[in-house]
């Protein structure tokens, strides 16, 4: 048997893996972003404990790996009565991964946003929140495009660690394909070939995303 | 009931570039909707300003007739942006007073943000780097402030819109993006968006020195014709002919304070300070 008719035969399982890590990936993204959003306007408030609390989740969320916390959800929190099924632990340890990676580039963003256009929508007379949502907020978030979709690709490679608490995600149809006759090469590459699939023109996409903000700059 | 008839003219530009002559007649009413906001003066007492150990206005003083036109000269650093910049309050005075458009500011006063929303739209202001919102096209980048800081609906806004965008001369630029247009053309939209809110005052911080001489002619254009309409404006610029034809008031600054004050063509042939002789000498034989 040659590797491309083994590969057609693993196939269909494959698919199903991938699709439960597109899945997490687009839930922990979906999810993970508004509260990215949250988190860096809490960073930079001006009321103390909303930004302590804020720099802490942050904080944590980058600080330790996303696989800490994802053991933490999956086996930490039943001590206290709370349990969560596997995909639903996955989910949320990378939403706060997510949110985590996400505020930061937010927050660079809107920082990066010229002073200039504060000082114009204060001179104006601008309302400070229809400063922020309708002059800052479009403009850093614009330049954040690029960091941002950087992390969507990091967020569907890191579904790979919801494999340790047994997710049915693409890893794990791997090592369960792999396991039957012991073809891990095979299987493997394959598994590395579908992650590629998605993340290397998602990669492209954001150069050219990348490339076009430049230009517009 | 009053009946009360106000005559704005617009001269024609010179180059064109402006629409031509053209009368509108408004009653009281009209005024008092905001339309064609009442002539205000400006009166600054004592101002003072520190940044730290740094002093950036030392006791600074100046008034200003309604409907006149003030220049604002002198070198670099010599405070002239930051005075400016505190008749809006985009910068808290350490002490004096401000007294703007009805409203009475004092060091230690609070002003709420109504007062401060309600203060900086009656004083529009322009500045050197445009500012303009460049995710907004020109026509939104006017309409927009309309409709959040005077409460207009979207039609009203954009009407009022296209005609300060025909009246500096950019209509056909009304749908496209600050990017898309020259640093003139972007001066002139921030220009129409200041007017949009009915200002009584209109500030200009170095309007034109960021664009080519020739480009800003088309800038100067514009402020002349507001000028001529009456419109009470404080202009900082280096600008030195523009400062001897439009104002009625030149003021020079140096070192903090202002130093010299009077007509501009008696200041400019016979300055009474030295350090106003020596400015004048760097700008006029440049």
């Amino acid at each position: 048997m040659t590797w491309l008719t083994e590969w057609t035969a693993y196939l269909p399982q494959m698919m199903s893996g991938l699709g439960v890590s597109l899945l997490i990936a687009a839930v922990s993204i979906v999810a993970g972003y508004p509260l990215g959003l949250v988190l860096s306007v809490m960073v930079s408030a001006k009321n103390l404990a909303s930004r302590t609390l804020a720099l802490a989740v942050v904080e944590i969320g980058r600080g330790a790996p996303a696989l800490v916390i994802l053991y933490l959800f999956y086996y930490g929190l039943p001590k206290f009565g709370i349990a969560f099924e596997s995909i639903t632990a996955a989910c949320l340890a990378l939403i706060w991964n997510s949110a985590a990676y996400s505020s930061e580039i937010m927050r660079a963003g809107i920082q990066s946003v010229d002073r200039g256009q504060l000082e114009a929508s204060s001179a104006l007379g601008l309302a400070q929140r229809h400063t922020f949502w309708r002059v800052i907020m479009p403009q850093g978030m614009r330049s954040a495009i690029p960091g941002l979709m950087g992390v969507a690709i990091q967020m569907f490679q890191g579904t790979s660690l919801a494999y340790a608490i047994a997710v049915p995600e693409l890893m794990k149809s791997a090592y369960n394909i792999g396991s039957q006759d012991f073809n891990y090469l095979q299987i493997f590459t394959l598994a590395g070939l579908c992650y590629a699939a998605i993340s290397m023109p998602a990669t492209w996409i954001t150069v050219f995303f990348e490339k076009r903000m430049a230009r517009h700059a | 009931m009053y009946h009360f008839t106000y005559h704005v003219t617009w001269p024609t530009s010179t180059d064109g570039l402006l629409v031509p002559t053209w009368k509108i007649a408004m009653t009281l009413s009209e005024i008092a909707d905001g339309k064609l906001a009442p002539r205000t003066g400006i009166k600054l007492d004592k101002i003072s300003k520190r940044y730290g150990d740094h002093t950036v206005l030392d006791d600074v003083s100046l008034h200003v007739e309604p409907g006149t036109v003030t220049a604002l000269i002198g070198p670099s650093g010599a405070g002239k942006s930051t005075f400016l910049r505190c008749i809006n309050l985009l910068e808290r005075p350490d002490s004096g007073t401000i007294q703007v458009a009805g409203h009475t500011i004092e060091p230690g006063k609070v002003v709420n943000n109504k007062d401060l929303a309600a203060l900086r739209s009656t004083v529009g202001m322009v500045f050197q780097s445009f500012n303009l919102f460049p995710h907004m096209s020109a026509m939104k980048n006017i309409s927009f402030p309309q409709q959040k800081v005077l409460g207009r609906t979207k039609e009203e806004a954009d009407a009022r819109s296209m005609e300060l965008l025909e009246r500096v001369g950019l209509k056909e630029k009304a749908n496209q993006h600050p990017g898309r247009c020259s640093g003139g053309q972007q001066q002139r939209i921030a220009i129409a968006r200041a007017l949009a809110l009915d200002p009584s005052i209109m500030l200009f911080d170095e309007p034109t020195s960021a664009l080519d001489p020739e480009v800003g002619l088309e800038v100067l254009a514009v402020m002349r014709e507001l000028a001529a309409d009456g419109m009470t404006m404080i202009v900082v610029t280096h600008e030195m002919q523009f400062a001897r034809d439009v104002s009625d008031t030149l003021v020079v600054m140096a070192d903090c304070k202002i130093i010299e004050q009077g007509d501009p063509g008696a200041i400019m042939s016979d300055p009474q300070e030295a350090r106003t002789r020596r400015f004048l000498r760097a700008v006029l034989e440049r």
